[in-house]
């Protein structure tokens, strides 16, 4: 059972994601976005950075990568995919997730801990969670103001496709960015694509901060171990 | 043929504009009376193409490709042949 972690020109999260994927106990790979077959591999995650030095618009250009195909063909096949950050950007550029990531309302890239609440612990990625746990977790975004017409916020609601979202916890955190209703991470309608601007691979040890990312990783450790 | 291509892509209106805003607020210090300031991007390039509606075709697959239409909106501002 592997991992794809796909690293694009421009990508800085990938070492951190396969640290993360690792020492929960599941194998990864660094993928070159050039790559064309991402044949025998489990789940795929594109990692955080600044792919193609965010040219044009964060994760605008990743999505001409040969690779990218090979994603859509693997999400639509109901394989998971986690973008985190840029690559919730990339994901977003993509087609694959809904809605798009703007300049943060102050304009400042911002990099402290948030704290978000967990809408939903029934998918592969949140099933280590339980629904109501707030995490603390690290962002680290110039452009993370989730944004999307009313028509497709009614539906991702309705679908219950807000996975995480922004809270407030003894009067620190809320919402960093101005991201519409709070929206820190969402899923595709099927279940199997994640998206999420806070890095859960930069809190998966004590040492870290907060351990409180590690339960990403361990869901899937589970859901994929339950599928092998 | 050659031509160049100026292709215009902005944000759509009523998002929100920060980048728009905080040059409005420079714009303001300095006692210019404006309002509603958009800040856009504008891609320049020279192409080729056998004829001037075909040209214009490629050019505007090309912002087609370029731009988000979750969030913005774009516009072939002006096409030339080059000669």
């Amino acid at each position: 059972m592997k991992i794809a972690v796909i690293v694009f020109p421009g990508s800085n999260c990938d070492r951190d994601t396969q640290w993360a994927l690792e020492r929960t106990g599941l194998g990864a790979d660094l993928v070159w976005h050039t790559e064309g077959n991402l044949e025998g591999y489990s789940a795929v995650f594109l990692p955080g950075g600044f792919s193609y030095g965010d040219y044009l618009r964060a994760g605008a250009l990743a999505k001409f990568s040969p690779v990218m195909a090979e994603v859509k063909r693997l999400a639509e096949r109901g394989y998971p995919v986690v973008g985190i950050c840029n690559g919730f950007q990339a994901l977003t550029e993509a087609g694959l997730l809904p809605g798009a990531l703007l300049a943060n309302t102050n304009l400042h890239y911002t990099c402290k801990d948030v704290f978000v609440r967990v809408e939903r612990d029934d998918l592969p990625f949140t099933s280590a969670y339980r629904q109501g746990q707030v995490l603390r977790i690290p962002m680290a975004h110039g452009e993370g103001r989730y944004y999307t017409d009313d028509e497709t916020l009614h539906r991702l609601e309705q679908n219950r496709q807000i996975v995480f979202r922004y809270v407030e916890q003894q009067g620190q955190g809320g919402n960093p960015n101005g991201s519409l209703a709070d929206i820190a991470g969402i899923v595709n309608e099927r279940g199997n694509v994640l998206g999420m601007m806070p890095h859960p691979e930069r809190a998966v040890e004590e040492v870290l901060g907060s351990v409180d990312g590690g339960g990403l990783f361990e869901s899937l450790k589970r859901t994929l171990e339950i599928v092998a | 043929m050659k031509f160049h291509a100026t292709i215009l892509i902005e944000l759509k209106e009523g998002i929100l504009d920060p980048q728009g805003r905080a040059v409005e607020g420079v714009l303001k210090g300095l006692n210019y009376k404006v309002e509603q300031v958009r800040v856009g991007r504008v891609l320049e390039m020279e192409l080729e193409a056998p004829s001037e509606p075909e040209a214009k075709e490629t050019a505007l697959s090309i912002a087609k490709a370029l731009a988000n239409p979750v969030m913005e909106v774009y516009a072939l501002e002006a096409l030339k042949e080059l000669v």
